[in-house]
Parts: C-alpha cells; structure tokens; sequence
C-alpha cells in the first residue's frame, strides 16, 4: 500500500466522489433486489438482465433516436418495470400458484436471466456501444480549480438521481398505503392476504418498482462507463449480492448504506492498492465470505426483524 | 398409454438424438459424455435440495489443475486428475462447511461469486493458466502437450458414476436424502444431520464437476477462460432441472437432449443456421418450462405409479405376522427423566412459554394440555430442537440439552410426532418407518458400494422390523402405499410408527388422535398404554379429555405460555384456575 498517497487530501477527495457516485449506482441497484427479495423471499438472479436491457433502452432512446436525456431516464425506467413485470407473470406468478419452493422460483429467474441475455447478444451483438457527446457532456468540471477534484457530468446526474431515487423510495415505503402493504406483505404473505390486501396487486407494485429502479442503475451506469454491452450485468451481478447481503437480505436502508461501503471500498482498493483494480472482483467476493461468515444476517439486520 | 411407456419413448427418442449426433460429429462425443457427467454434479447438490451454481467453476479448476500438473509436473494423466479431482473436493469442503449451516439461498449466492473469482483469477494468473484468450497459451503453457483422454475413459468413469448414484439411491444415505427433500425439519427428528448431508452432497457435486473439467481439458486440449463462464454454469443446471432432481438418471437424460437439440435444430433448420445464441436461448427455456410445468423433470415419467406387490419385506417372518413393538431399553438411572425448569420461548416479543417448569419421571405418561395457543406445541418443538428457548434449562438423563440441534437430540432418545402431518409424503409408509430406522442402521456407504452382504442383511433386517411395526399398528397393507395418499387417522398412526422406529426413551406426541373418531381414539389409548408397559416414557398434547384422563399418570395444564395447574388426572380436572382457562368465568 502507497502510504504517500493518504498524505495527498485532492486524491482522497477524488475517490471519495468517485467511490461515492459509484455506491450509488450500487445502492440503486440493490433496492430493486433487495426489495424482491423482502417481499418474496426469493433471490431474482433476473434483475441484473433488467438492468442490462434497460441500459440499451436508454441507448436506443438517447442515441438513436436522439431524444433529450430525461425522456431517455423515464425510458429506462419504464423498460424496467416492463421487464420485471414480465418476469413476475412468467417465470414467478405461475410457480407461486402451484405452491413451488423458493428454489424453483431462483432456478426459474436463471432461466429467465440466460434467455434476456442471450437475445441481447443475437439482437444487439457484441460490440459496445457509447453515446454521442450530445447526450451527456463527457468534459469533467474541476473542483477548486485545474488539478482540483474531476467531476463529470454523469456523476453529478448519478448523485442527484439517486439520492432523488433513495429518498422517494423511503417515503414510498414508510409513508404510502401501497407502501405499507408492502411491508405487510413482506412480513406475512398470509396475515396480509387475511386483512384483505391484494397479495398479488402488492407484488406485481413490487416488480414494477424494483424494475424501475434496476432500470434507473441501468442508464446511470451506462452514462458513466459508457460501455454498453449484453454482458455488463455480470458486473453488477455480484456486487448487488455482495451489497444486499452486506445490509441484510431484504433490507432497503441497509442495501443504501452497503452499496456507499463497498463503492468506497472497491474505489479505495483500486486507488491504494498496487494492483488493486486487478483484485477488486476478488475483493467483492471476500467481502460477501467474510460477512456470511461473521455476520450472516448483514450489518443492519433482516427486513422482516426490524418489522416484525 | 400408461406414464412409464411415455417415459421410455422420451428416453428412447434421446439416445436416438445423441447416437445420430456423434455418428454425424465423433467429437461430439467427448462433449456429450462431459456434460453427463457435469448433470450428475448438479444433480448432487440439487437432490438435497441445494442451489449450487458452482459446477462450472469446479470444473474449471479440475480442468486447470490436471494440465497444469500434467504439463508442467510432468505427471500422468492417472495421477493429474485424482489430485485435481481432490483439490476441487477440499475447497468445496471449505467453502461449504460455513455456507451451508445458513439459510439456502446463501449457497446460491457464494457459488455465483465463487464461478466469477474462479473464471477471473484463471484471466489474472496468465503464466499458469495461460490467461483469458487462446493467444496467451503461448507464454511458455502448451496445453497441447497433454496426453489426449480417450472417449473410452470418460465412458467408464460416466459408468462408475452411475453406479455409484444408483447404489447410493437405495442405500440409507440415498434414504437420508430423499427424506431431507422432502422436509428436512422431519428429516432433523429422525436423527439425520440434515447440514452434514447438504456438505456431503455439495463436496460430491464438486468432486464430480472437478472430473468432468479434468476430462474436458484432456480431452479437447486446450483451455479458455470462457468455456467456464456463468452461462456455463446454468447450462449444467439446465441438465439437472429438465432431468429432474428426483432420480439419478434423469439429469444424464436431460443432459443428453440439451447437448443434442441445438445442433440438430441448427443442422436442421437452416434461418437457425447463424443462431449462436440457440444453445444457450434452448437452455433458458427448458430451465423455466421445466420448472414451471414439470417440476419432476424427465425422470418423473419414470415414477412407478401403482405401489409394488406389498409384504416382500414381511413375508419371511411368520413369527412377527401378528406385528409387535421392542421393549424400551432397560434404564437403572435414577431420577426424573425429563427435567424442565423455566423454559421460556419467546416469537418477537410474545411470549410463547415463560418460566415453564415441570419433571417427567421415567416410565410414566405426562399429558401436556390447554387452550389453543397455551405452548404446548412450542414446547415440543423446544424439547426436540426445531428451535432452541429463550431461557430456562431442559434436562435429559441428567444433561442439558436445550438449544443442541434436532438430530442429536433425536439421536440422544427423544422421538416425536407432529400436529400438522410431518411424513415424508412422496416416499412409502414403510419407506417412512424405515428412515425412523436411520441412527440404529450401522453400515456405511462404502459397504452399499461394494454391495457386503452385511448390508444387504442389515437393509433387510430393518424393513422387516420396520413391517412388524406398521403390523402392529394395523398399517401393513398399506406399507406400499405413498404416505401423502393416506387418509388423516392412517398418517397420524404412520407418525407414531416412524417415532417408534427410532426406539426412543421418550415418545413426544403432539394431538395423535386428532381427526381420529372415537373407537380408533379408544384403540390409540390402548396402544400408548402398552408402551407405558412396555417402559416407554411418553409426554402426549392432546384434546380429547377422555384419552388423557385415561393414560395420563400426570397432567400439566397449560395458559398463555405459563403453567396453571399440575398434578394427577382427578385432580386437575377439579381445579378452579384450569375450568376457568376453559370455560371462562361465567
């Protein structure tokens, strides 16, 4: 480790932004998941496709048919409540009805996972994608002048926006009706079922707004890599689990606070460490070991105990 | 057209596929016995109920770690695979060791990470492996040097392997399995360590996939770090899900079509020519349309339909015709048996027991009653282990017992039955009874492989004991019947025999005469007082106030979690604290 490189305060404060804008995409991301996950019980290992084909959707809105970036944004979103939706009428409702266990309803959204992907690469092929320079100015801003810390406009659009995203999505969760039947339905599918709440009307609300969110994650991360291709859910893929487990399965606040600790870490491993950007996949995956190891039910605790 | 025909037809239709391929392409061959093998591996660990997404990574680092032994070591191929084969059945042994006492779905989660690190680190190691593309095999790594596997050998292993399965498959560990399946809470209480069966399975998984990734590598010769991706992994999956995770052989059948299906519709239908991605689209729909619409997979049309002619395993007893229950074991020690001192329960701060303390003396009948939602079944499933208490102590023979896991305190002499109907409803009655038999079965795997006439004489021995108590219990006729097939009163009565197979010291009945009239309610009270006879001590939940005032020498009545009232039959039915639990104050 570079010890010289902590005395430097610019370079800690530029992979504090860089490590933060990244742990917000991640948080983004993993709300969707967990939320899924809270509600349902079950891992939908599908969410990473969403967030995957909802980047092309952006692409295809801002790029090709060079429409301005909010309408690319609530494309993205959209495609991603078109997809969850799909998957929760396809690949889960029907598994629910027969009263199949949780595995059926994982190995069902892997299927489904390996189907969307698969058909992005027939459809889309190979090759990357980036936007134009028109859809998002790619020349950084400098904080406290040249040499200062480098901003760039996606990750300006991606603090803002997810911190929009987080915020709303507490309040949806804590303050609405359908929010509350949420939590209801999270905590005992049967009771809520018994109060009259309409189970699946509360899950397919579910879908659609994880869906939404995962397609939210989809065009940030494309604005900010801009690289995009049919394999770029792998990525997230893993550091999603990684995240959802690091807060708790089927925490949202938690999946918030583990999404900033591992875009720090990952950015910090990658600044600080030689070789760091090499290990950071190994990085994710130690970190996932080790909290299953130690701390099983992640740093903030399940869902359904803090609701219970 | 009976099911079973169907089933041949489909069998028959994909050997068919799979002989017309490799006739067409011989090297497909290698490929098609692989992806065998790598079923078996997914099967593994799907039979016990296990999402492992791990096979393509143990088969990558088998695949590595043989050439790398092989080329760089020099070693023969008849060493390189075993220590590779051996590598991947260690690291799964650390991986699952912490992993699999959690929930399921954590499995599911570590092996995906696990796939990913083992595919990035092989890019990252690019002077062992010879690092992400073909290109880099140059640096100083011919994986071309290796000695060439012949199909012949991945033919033989596939074959061993499959006896393996099959001898495992009727074995007690193969029983052990089944019975986890289908409800691994029951499986706890007859004495099997559900954890270290779902390791046993996993490491197996590993070791197999490590074989097929050492084949692969011999056999085709060179190595990238792409034939392992993610993908790969829900290919082998795919296998074992349209297969069917309930039979052996059903996975080698699924494995058999989907390696066959997008060639053929490549080869057949020419706008699918270009279609690179068919294989892996071919895949994704057959893991869902599987899951959704035959959940048995393949392997479920084979699924025998009417039971077996019953009694093969009674008939050569005349003597034990009649049916008989064992005598408890002899017990010289002194003092309460059972000693419960304020054991408390607690479900999100409701308390389901608190402070509860009562003794069981040996060789007597306690009756446990109360209201509905007073904690009698808490306090069951707190003696036997499904969850540990929230404090208070729980003692057995004079050692403490709360909080150790379900199987070792089945194994330590406490059987039960359950409320709601625990059997393993897809296997026999009598295949029921027999797991009850697991802890006292003394013979190992090794002895099932090698077929030791010890272990056929044991198998046997215990399905005749097995029989004679389902006789006694007037349940032999429907010894071939599937459990779930039975009516309410049969299945309690299946419970009891399951329990007793265990030949417990204490029996825990939870309400067995519920759903029963009243003569089979009065026969159920005769049989629970010759177990007393025969010195069995037993603890009974029950409502029907007739059976418990009958048998009970004792009874403890139960409120809101607390004790109200305690002592002989006469006794209690006259105290005021209990008329007022159920009657109410008038």
């Amino acid at each position: 480790m570079d010890l010289s490189l902590f005395q430097d305060p610019i370079f800690l404060a530029q992979n504090l932004v860089d490590g933060l804008s990244r742990g917000a995409l991640y948080g983004v991301y993993a709300i969707g998941f967990t939320l899924i996950f809270g509600v349902l019980d079950i891992l939908n290992l599908a969410h990473a496709a969403t967030f995957m084909w909802c980047a092309f959707a952006g692409y295809l809105v801002m790029a090709e048919a060079e429409l301005p970036l909010p309408l690319g944004l609530a494309a993205a979103m959209l495609a991603g409540a078109a997809i969850a939706l799909l998957l929760e009428l396809l690949a889960f409702r029907p598994l629910r009805r027969e009263g199949a266990d949780k595995l059926s309803a994982m190995i069902s959204s892997i299927g489904a996972s390996l189907i969307l992907v698969s058909l992005a690469e027939a459809i889309f092929g190979a090759q990357t994608r980036r936007f134009p320079n028109s859809v998002l100015d790619p020349k950084p801003h400098f904080i406290g002048g040249a040499g200062g810390v480098r901003i760039s406009n996606a990750q300006i659009l991606i603090l803002i926006a997810s911190l929009v995203l987080m915020v709303a999505m507490g309040l949806f969760i804590r303050r609405t009706r359908m929010g509350k039947a949420i939590r209801a339905v999270a905590a005992n599918q049967k009771a809520a079922r018994l109060l009259g709440i309409d189970v699946n009307g509360v899950i397919v609300v579910t879908f659609l707004v994880a869906g939404a969110l995962a397609g939210a994650a989809g065009i940030l991360v494309a604005l900010l890599t801009n690289n995009i291709v049919p394999g770029m859910g792998s990525q997230i893929e893993l550091r999603g689990l990684a995240v959802v487990i690091l807060g708790g399965m089927g925490n949202i606040e938690g999946a918030v606070v583990g999404g900033f600790i591992l875009g720090l870490v990952e950015t910090f491993t990658i600044a600080y460490v030689p070789g760091g950007s090499d290990i950071k996949d190994a990085i994710v995956f130690f970190i996932l070991f080790i909290i299953l190891l130690v701390k099983p039910n992640g740093i903030m605790g399940k869902l359904k105990a803090d609701r219970a | 057209m009976k099911k079973r025909s169907v089933g041949w037809i489909v069998a028959a239709l994909i050997v068919a596929a799979d002989a017309f391929l490799c006739v067409k392409n011989p090297q497909d061959l290698d490929r098609l016995l692989i992806n065998a093998i790598l079923a078996l591996s997914a099967f593994a660990t799907l039979h016990a109920q296990l999402l492992s997404l791990a096979s393509a990574g143990f088969a990558a680092i088998g695949a590595y770690a043989s050439a790398i032994l092989a080329v760089k070591l020099g070693l023969p191929v008849a060493l390189s695979i075993p220590a590779a084969v051996l590598a991947c059945g260690v690291l799964a042994l650390v991986i699952g060791l912490p992993v699999l006492k959690l929930n399921d779905v954590y499995l599911a989660i570590c092996t995906l990470g696990f796939g990913e690190i083992v595919r990035v680190s092989i890019i990252l190691l690019p002077g062992l492996t010879g690092g992400s593309t073909g290109a880099n095999l140059s640096t100083g790594f011919a994986y071309e040097a290796m000695r060439k596997t012949s199909a012949w050998e991945i033919v033989l292993a596939l074959l061993v392997l499959c006896y393996l399965f099959w001898a495992t498959s009727r074995s007690k560990v193969g029983r052990a399995l089944r019975a986890i399946r289908e409800n691994p809470n029951a499986a706890a209480t007859m004495g099997i360590d559900v954890v270290a069966y779902k390791n046993l399975a996993f490491v197996a998984s590993a070791l197999i996939a490590g074989l097929a990734g050492a084949f692969y590598a011999h056999s085709v010769g060179s190595l990238d770090a792409g034939d392992f991706k993610f993908s790969r992994a829900v290919d082998i999956l795919s296998y074992a899900v349209l297969g069917g995770s309930g039979a052996w052989f059903g996975p080698i059948l699924g494995a058999g079509l989907l390696t066959a299906l997008p060639i053929l519709l490549r080869d057949g239908l020419a706008f699918l020519k270009d279609f690179s991605q068919l294989p892996n689209i071919v895949n994704g729909l057959a893991l869902m349309l599987a899951i959704i619409f035959m959940p048995g997979g393949l392997a479920a049309l084979f699924k025998r339909r009417t039971a077996r002619p019953s009694g093969k395993a009674g008939d050569s007893s005349g003597a034990k015709a009649e049916g008989s229950i064992e005598d408890a074991e002899p017990d010289a020690s002194t003092g309460p048996m059972l000693s419960v001192k304020d054991l408390s329960r607690s479900f999100g701060g409701v308390a389901a027991l608190s402070e509860l303390s009562f003794d069981l003396e040996r060789g007597q009948i306690l009756g446990l009653i109360g209201p509905n939602g007073a904690g009698k079944t808490t306090l069951i499933n707190t003696v036997s282990g499904i969850f540990p208490p929230t404090g208070g102590t729980i003692e057995w023979e004079g050692r403490a017992i709360q909080g150790k896991s379900a199987h070792r305190i089945a194994r330590s002499g406490i059987a039960r039955s359950y409320q709601n109907i625990q059997l393993f409803g897809e296997m026999t009655v009598l295949e029921n009874v027999v797991v009850g038999h697991h802890t006292r079965v003394r013979t190992n795997l090794l002895a099932a492989w090698f077929c030791l006439p010890s272990e056929r004489r044991e198998e046997k021995a215990t399905r005749q004991e097995a029989m004679s108590l389902l006789s006694r219990l007037g349940l032999a006729d429907l010894a071939d019947q599937e459990a779930s097939k039975l009516s309410y009163g049969d299945q309690r009565r299946v419970e009891i025999a399951r329990a007793l197979a265990l030949r417990p010291h204490l029996l825990l009945l939870d309400e067995p005469a519920a759903g029963m009239n009243e003569i089979e309610t009065a026969t159920l009270g005769d049989f629970i007082l010759e177990l007393k006879a025969r010195g069995y001590t037993i603890l009974v939940v029950e409502h029907h106030m007739d059976l418990i005032m009958k048998i009970c020498d004792k009874i403890v009545v139960l409120n809101f979690g607390k004790k109200i009232a305690e002592g002989r039959p006469e006794a209690v039915a006259r105290d005021e604290a209990v008329l007022e639990a159920y009657l109410g104050r008038g």
